[in-house]
């Protein structure tokens, strides 16, 4: 294949005047910033210790019961303004000591994601009251509706949102608004389950002599709503707006900041400042930080106000609701990814959400109507989708996307599905194992779980999106890049999927029934034996309800696991920096280098530079390429005005196979018009390709083979976005195999030796 | 000397940040061969002195001896029969029997001939693969008493095990449980049921012990001196007063209560 000139995506960049240029997707650490890391941790530990031990929170009972409703409000009110104070200070702290060219926008970009997440939340709640109640008491829109959440559900969120980014941006022509919209529906729906399934529970759960004597003193319609349905969800939609918020904060981080093809989209906020923060500044050190202050603005929001509300709530329900107390777990930190929210709409007395049930409620069998309905309105959904995308991909396009890159590595799937599967389960019968153990000990020892809770709680608020450039460093200096990678892999998918497994273990486990737990004492079941003939198979519902969620959100992240950028570029410019010592009007050659490339063969790339403190003059080829035989170089023309050089590109003629090795590439001449610090920097459109057409990624990368850095590659170096949608499609079709032949049928057959207890 | 002998036992449960007291000294024996009723109002703590025996909870102060010797923990010589049944739902009927016998090492070709040998007493042949789900109440309780009975315990502790089923399930149970008490080739002789239902509890005890509302004391004791079986005598004047008599205690102790608690 040959290629002359390549094409290049346009779209809104992120400011990038800093460093050497090249901005690789994710973090290049080279300075783990260790000792700060454990300090903020301590300090991330004891807070979460402090507000969340179960001791401190009898003391709060305490305390608010021995006062008097005056004094009450006014402790109360001093602690939001001290805590408002606290943040305060942290963020002029922040903004003071830290260097970095965006900062001094914190507040703003706090605002608007407050606000983002405030706007998505008003939606979600407003859908999710009027949808949850439609569906719980009207049974032909129950029928409708839950077999389409379900299938909405079972499609990965990360995996869609491409697709809707896609089909926004070329609504609205690129405009912000349209990533803005975007950004807000994918925050939709991540909140919207929790509060629709927690309605729907809600209103299910109203007694039935409720009903009847409503119905017998003639409630109809709306006095209906108003006098019986709304005070019953109202603590439900509690739980369910927490939930949601936190879940709501999990998500901006991939919302608001979203690379595609090539092309980053984002809109401001703390999402995508904590997202530029790892991949354009490469600050580990802001990145951690930033993390530390979203997690005190939610701890700070949540006591504010979900938490009081909480309280007033529970007071008059029929059954007991999940309740977000200070004690419970994982309430206040920012709850992980990909929902454990859905799951957790049922509530019992223990501040445990009985996930088990909340799965098989969703796993339940479909009547025959139900499943056809199912079947047309997933038939539906694929034809409008078809028809949306059809007109603008045509016949043409989906032969380019097959005959195009990666293409070529279609023969490799089955390996990579493979491969890829091999590292879920490996994962998965870890993280099964380690939450029987811990989830086991924590929910039967006391001591165990005031120990264990903290942990679990910091555990699980911590965004893995986040964690994995740090554990990977960690990790490769030990065992080396490739293998470093694999059990970085491994550990994030654990990280992942364990979280499932130990809430649905320790809350079946704390709801074993007292007679079972009786029968197995007095025939003298003790030990292991206890645990394996007793408590194992007495929670086997919540392990196969945990075991699907864990695969469902291995399969999220299996996407960002396995590939994995470590901080040198394969083209660089050296030097990068213009500093103090260069006098005006002397000349500069800055040499463009490539190291490491493989069968180089053409390239092409635009230069930035500070048109006030310099001016080019030139740009000429290097030997690298030249070395293999004629080329064909292009010296772009130069902006003076905004300080830009390009394109600049060179194409070998001969026909072979490209050149490998490391060198230089072209030369640009620049002349100091003041004495200054400044930098040079290469900008998105570099790009390098090898004789076959093959994209040369711009970032040394460790990369396992396997599906997940298959799709990467696919949707983020190539953009073949048939190719893309293919293969979303077999992960769909794997999951959704998986839960029709393995977990359905388990779960139905768990169930049925279950039912009653 | 007796079975079973409790001396003094007091019980509390932690209850939020007090405490509650729900046994206050109590002390009663049990004899080979007798079948002893414990009734009180509900909440009175006779379930608990019941897994006191059993070894499933632990007594603040006093003892219970057995042969004379300290019982504190589970006991193969004494066992139990729930309200709720206590079957693993995740076991057949036969499985579910099997459990005592498995726990204590045996083979599994024996323990499955036994287990199969005391489903058929209790009237289950043929259900020996069924799962708890699948059974009804009444089955459920034939599976929890060949349960009790598969380790050849010398004493049955019944924590109200008639209490969930309909009144026709109740009384054929009533029987079944009485033949196994009668039966000599059976080394279970000694029988202690908690019930709230007064009537049951004559008709089938030797020995009725009242307990009192929360804190649980011993407050009476009646001895029914009605021959067996006791079928023809459910008419009779001598049943009619050994009731009047239990629930005299009852109410006087209630009432008692009742004035302690307006005092208070």
């Amino acid at each position: 294949m040959t290629t002359s000139i390549v094409y290049f995506n346009q779209g809104p960049l992120p400011s990038q005047d800093q460093g050497t240029g090249l901005r690789s997707r994710r973090t290049r650490v080279q300075i783990p910033a260790g000792p700060l890391l454990i300090v903020l941790s301590i300090l991330l530990f004891r807070a979460h210790d402090i507000l969340k031990s179960p001791l401190n929170q009898r003391r709060l009972i305490l305390v608010e019961e021995s006062l008097t409703a005056g004094t009450h409000m006014h402790r109360r009110l001093i602690t939001y303004i001290v805590g408002l104070g606290v943040l305060a200070f942290a963020f002029w702290l922040v903004m003071t000591f830290l260097k970095n060219p965006e900062i001094q926008s914190l507040p703003y970009y706090t605002f608007r994601t407050l606000l983002r997440i405030t706007i998505t939340l008003g939606i979600s709640v407003a859908w999710g009251v009027s949808f949850g109640i439609l569906a719980s008491t009207n049974k032909t829109a129950s029928i409708i509706l839950v077999p389409f959440i379900d299938l909405l559900q079972s499609v990965p969120i990360l995996g869609y949102f491409p697709a809707v980014l896609i089909l926004f941006v070329s609504l609205f022509q690129g405009s912000e608004l349209a990533i803005e919209l975007s950004a807000i529906l994918l925050l939709f729906t991540s909140m919207a389950w929790a509060i629709f399934f927690g309605v729907v529970g809600a209103v299910k759960g109203i007694p039935v002599n409720v009903v009847e004597s409503a119905r017998g003193f003639g409630l109809k319609g709306f006095k209906y709503a108003r006098h019986v349905i709304l005070p019953a969800i109202v603590p439900a939609l509690v739980s369910g707006v927490t939930l949601a918020w936190c879940d709501g904060w999990f998500f901006m981080i991939a919302a608001e900041y979203i690379e595609y093809a090539g092309t980053t989209y984002w809109v401001p906020g703390l999402g995508s400042f904590l997202a530029k923060a790892s991949y354009v500044y490469d600050d580990v050190a802001l990145s951690i930080i930033l993390l530390v202050l979203i997690t005190a603005i939610v701890v700070y929001i949540n006591f504010l106000t979900w938490h009081r509300l909480m309280e007033r709530a529970t007071a008059g329900t029929y059954k007991p609701v999940l309740k977000l107390d200070l004690s419970g777990v994982g309430q206040l930190g920012v709850i992980k990814a990909i929902g454990p929210s859905r799951w957790l709409h049922f509530g019992d007395r223990i501040h445990w959400p009985k996930a088990h049930i909340a799965g098989s409620h969703r796993l339940r069998r479909y009547t025959r109507l139900e499943k056809a309905i199912a079947l047309v309105l997933a038939l539906s959904l694929v034809s409008f989708i078809v028809y949306l995308i059809v007109p603008q991909i045509s016949l043409d396009a989906i032969k380019r996307g097959f005959s195009s890159y990666p293409a070529d590595e279609l023969a490799n799937l089955p390996s990579y599905v493979a491969l890829t599967m091999g590292r879920l389960g490996i994962a998965y019968i870890i993280s099964l194992s380690v939450a029987l153990g811990m989830g086991i000990l924590a929910a039967e020892h006391k001591k165990f779980a005031a120990v264990f809770y903290p942990i679990y709680d910091i555990g699980q608020a911590v965004p893995i999106l986040a964690l994995f450039p740090v554990l990977f460093i960690a990790l490769s200096r030990t065992f080396g890049g490739v293998v470093g990678l694999e059990i970085t892999s491994i550990v994030m998918l654990i990280l992942d999927m364990i979280w499932y497994m130990f809430l649905n273990i320790v809350s079946a486990t704390k709801n074993i029934p007292s007679e079972i737990r009786e029968v197995g004492k007095l025939f003298g079941f003790k030990g292991f034996k206890r645990i394996t003939h007793v408590v194992i198979p007495c929670i086997l519902p919540a392990i196969v309800t945990g075991s699907i969620l864990s695969w469902g959100t291995g399969w999220n992240t299996i996407i960002f696991s396995e590939y994995m950028p470590y901080g040198a570029n394969t083209i660089y410019l050296d030097p990068a920096t213009i500093n103090q010592n260069y006098t005006a009007y002397e000349m500069v050659v800055v040499s463009l280098n490539v190291s490491d490339v493989t069968g180089l063969r053409t390239w092409q790339t635009q230069v930035n530079f500070n048109a006030s403190h310099l001016q080019c003059i030139n740009a000429t080829e290097g030997e690298f390429l030249k070395s293999a035989g004629k080329t064909q170089f292009k010296n772009g023309t130069i902006d003076s005005a905004s300080g830009l050089i390009g394109p600049i590109n060179s194409t070998l003629l001969e026909s072979g196979q490209g050149v490998s090795g490391s060198g230089q590439i072209a030369k640009i001449y620049f002349r100091v018009l003041r004495s200054d610090n400044s930098e040079i920097s290469l900008s998105e459109k570099t790009k390098m390709l090898d004789s076959d057409g093959r994209i040369i990624p711009t970032s040394k990368a460790y990369s396992l083979p396997g599906l997940g850095s298959y799709l990467d590659k696919t949707g983020y170096l190539y953009g073949n976005t048939i190719l893309l949608i293919l293969l979303l499609g077999i992960i769909a079709t794997i999951v959704l195999l998986m839960e029709a032949l393995l977990w359905r049928r388990l779960l139905r057959k768990v169930e049925r030796y279950h039912a009653e207890v | 000397m007796p079975v079973l002998e409790v001396r003094d036992v007091t019980k509390t449960f932690p209850l939020e940040k007090s405490k509650i007291s729900v046994l206050e000294d109590v002390s009663f024996s049990v004899d080979r061969d007798e079948f002893v009723c414990l009734v009180g109002p509900s909440g009175c703590g006779k379930s608990t002195m019941l897994r006191i025996i059993a070894g499933l909870e632990k007594a603040d102060s006093g003892e219970v001896l057995f042969h004379g010797q300290p019982q504190t923990l589970p006991n193969p010589k004494i066992t139990m029969i729930f309200q709720l049944f206590g079957l693993l739902p995740w076991k057949t009927a036969l499985e579910n029997v099997e459990v005592p016998l498995e726990v204590h090492g045996m083979k599994k070709e024996t323990r499955v001939e036994i287990s199969r040998s005391y489903l058929r007493m209790v009237g289950l042949e043929g259900f020996e693969n069924t799962y708890p789900h699948d059974l009804s109440g009444g089955m459920k309780q034939r599976v929890g008493i060949a349960r009790a009975l598969a380790l050849q315990p010398e004493v049955l502790l019944m924590d109200e095990p008639f209490s969930s089923l309909d009144e026709l399930t109740a009384k054929t149970l009533r029987e079944l449980v009485l033949e196994i008490w009668r039966d000599p080739s059976l080394p279970t002789n000694t029988f202690v049921m908690v019930s709230h239902n007064v009537e049951e509890a004559v008709y089938m005890a030797d020995r009725v012990i009242i307990m009192s509302p929360r804190p649980g004391r011993v407050v009476g004791e009646v001895k029914v001196n009605l021959p067996r079986p006791r079928t023809q005598y459910l008419r009779d004047q001598k049943y009619f007063q050994s009731v009047d008599e239990v629930v005299a205690i009852l109410e006087k102790s209630q009432h008692e209560a009742q004035v302690k608690s307006q005092i208070a």
